[in-house]
């Protein structure tokens, strides 16, 4: 029999929720055969919404942990929440992975809190997928952290640059991934104390490929697989980029619409060429934000999610099961921890 | 439970989590200060406590414990209750 894939969603979670997550759910459920569904939320409305149960199994949680609700505070108090429950299934080993388009900061307090962190690494730091344009041999890159820890360590730093390179690897099949640092500029001796410090670690980690400084304007050019940064940089990147990205469009709009008939019908003909952009520039088509370093896959797609991204978060999900993330960073520190053990005891010995 | 036994499941813990020498943890020892605990590990630390002596501890009372010393006294009162 094939191992089936067991999900851990949370049905009450967004801003279309429960229906987007249940639409979403059904379809991922009649793409992928060897995925299981545990749907966390209202029974009578989940059931009012849910055509066919096959493969989704409903559990009751009657209390739901709004966008208001103060993350860490909901998470200890509302035990029988859709996320509190969900993230405690994939804790009790029930399920796999755990999934919500719901309150950011009560995902990542209960993934924090109940799934757990893999021993070894300080902070779990979020981690998403950007496109790249204009360059044939790279589509995509990862950034991480983009909003779990406002203030970050070098240590802190490290830890991202190898869950990022296992990220890399496994989901976008980059090969040996170009890691680097993002700061204010590209010298080695760019940035404040921590990003100095967190270069000179950079450097001296084996098993990274650190290929150094990047600045902001250059990442959607594919200058690295990987980029580094600390929370609060990396969620002020990606909003400028997200906004920049939209106002850009919109001033082309303008321009195109705004000159009479022959704009209109040059418009027209761009249609297409305007549409291919904004799906490309679409980072939702990789899914949600992965929260990383955690004791299973951690996902928290965006509260406007709609079906088609819940499938595809869901997808990606699979790939982050199927292609065991999870237990090879997990081995990786268990090993790093080993070794440093190791060298402990033989300086003992030599003392 | 003993004080004692209280106190030493209390220091396997902290030795564990806070990457210590259990022999060197005191009752005296401020997990603020001296362990350089932030809110993340605090929580952490709070959730521990209810798994292993299996009693829920509310915020505020956890807002209130600073040392060992104090999470030792405050889980011996809970458990004469």
């Amino acid at each position: 029999m094939i191992n089936m894939v067991k999900i851990a969603i949370d049905a009450m979670g967004g801003d279309y929720a429960p229906e987007a997550v249940i639409e979403g759910v059904e379809q991922a459920r009649d793409l992928f055969e060897d995925t299981v569904f545990l749907l966390y939320g209202k029974r009578e409305v989940i059931n009012q919404h849910l055509k066919n149960r096959d493969r989704i199994q409903v559990i009751n949680a009657d209390e739901v942990i709004t966008m208001e609700d103060e993350p860490v505070r909901a998470v200890r108090r509302k035990k029988n929440s859709s996320i509190v429950m969900a993230a405690t299934a994939v804790k009790e080993g029930q399920a796999d992975a755990f999934f919500s388009a719901g309150n950011s900061g009560a995902v990542l307090a209960a993934g924090l809190f109940i799934v757990g962190r893999i021993k070894g690494i300080d902070r779990p730091g979020l981690v998403t997928a950007l496109p790249v344009v204009r360059n044939a041999k790279q589509s995509n890159f990862v950034m991480m952290d983009i909003g779990a820890n406002a203030d970050s360590k070098p240590v802190n730093l490290q830890q991202y640059a190898v869950l990022g390179t296992y990220y890399a690897e496994r989901m976008m099949k980059a090969q040996s991934p170009r890691v680097a640092l993002l700061n204010n500029g590209t010298e080695d001796d760019k940035g404040n104390k921590v990003h100095k410090a967190a270069f000179e670690l950079l450097q001296q980690t084996a098993d990274i490929n650190f290929i150094g400084n990047v600045e902001s304007r250059d990442l959607l050019n594919g200058v690295a697989d990987v980029v580094v940064t600390d929370g609060f940089t990396g969620n002020a990147v990606l909003k400028s980029i997200e906004g920049t990205a939209r106002s850009m469009l919109g001033l082309v709009k303008d321009a195109v619409y705004n000159t009479g008939v022959s704009g209109k019908l040059g418009g027209l003909l761009l249609k297409n060429g305007f549409n291919q952009i904004r799906s490309q520039m679409d980072y939702s088509q990789y899914g949600g934000a992965v929260l990383l370093g955690l004791k299973a896959p951690v996902v928290k797609a965006h509260g406007s999610s709609k079906a088609t991204t819940i499938v595809n978060t869901i997808r990606q999900i699979r790939q982050m099961v199927a292609t065991d993330i999870v237990p090879g960073v997990a081995a990786y520190y268990a090993n790093q921890q080993a070794n440093q053990q190791a060298s402990v005891d033989k300086s003992v010995e030599n003392d | 439970m003993t004080k004692e036994e209280i106190f030493n499941k209390i220091a396997a813990i902290i030795a564990d989590r806070f990457e210590v020498d259990q022999s060197t943890v005191t009752n005296e020892i401020n997990l603020e200060q001296d362990l350089d605990a932030d809110s993340i590990d605090f929580v952490e630390f709070v959730l521990e406590l209810e798994d292993t002596f299996g009693s829920e501890i509310s915020d505020e009372d956890a807002e209130k414990l600073n040392t060992v010393g104090e999470v030792v006294d405050y889980i011996a009162a809970r458990q004469a209750k």
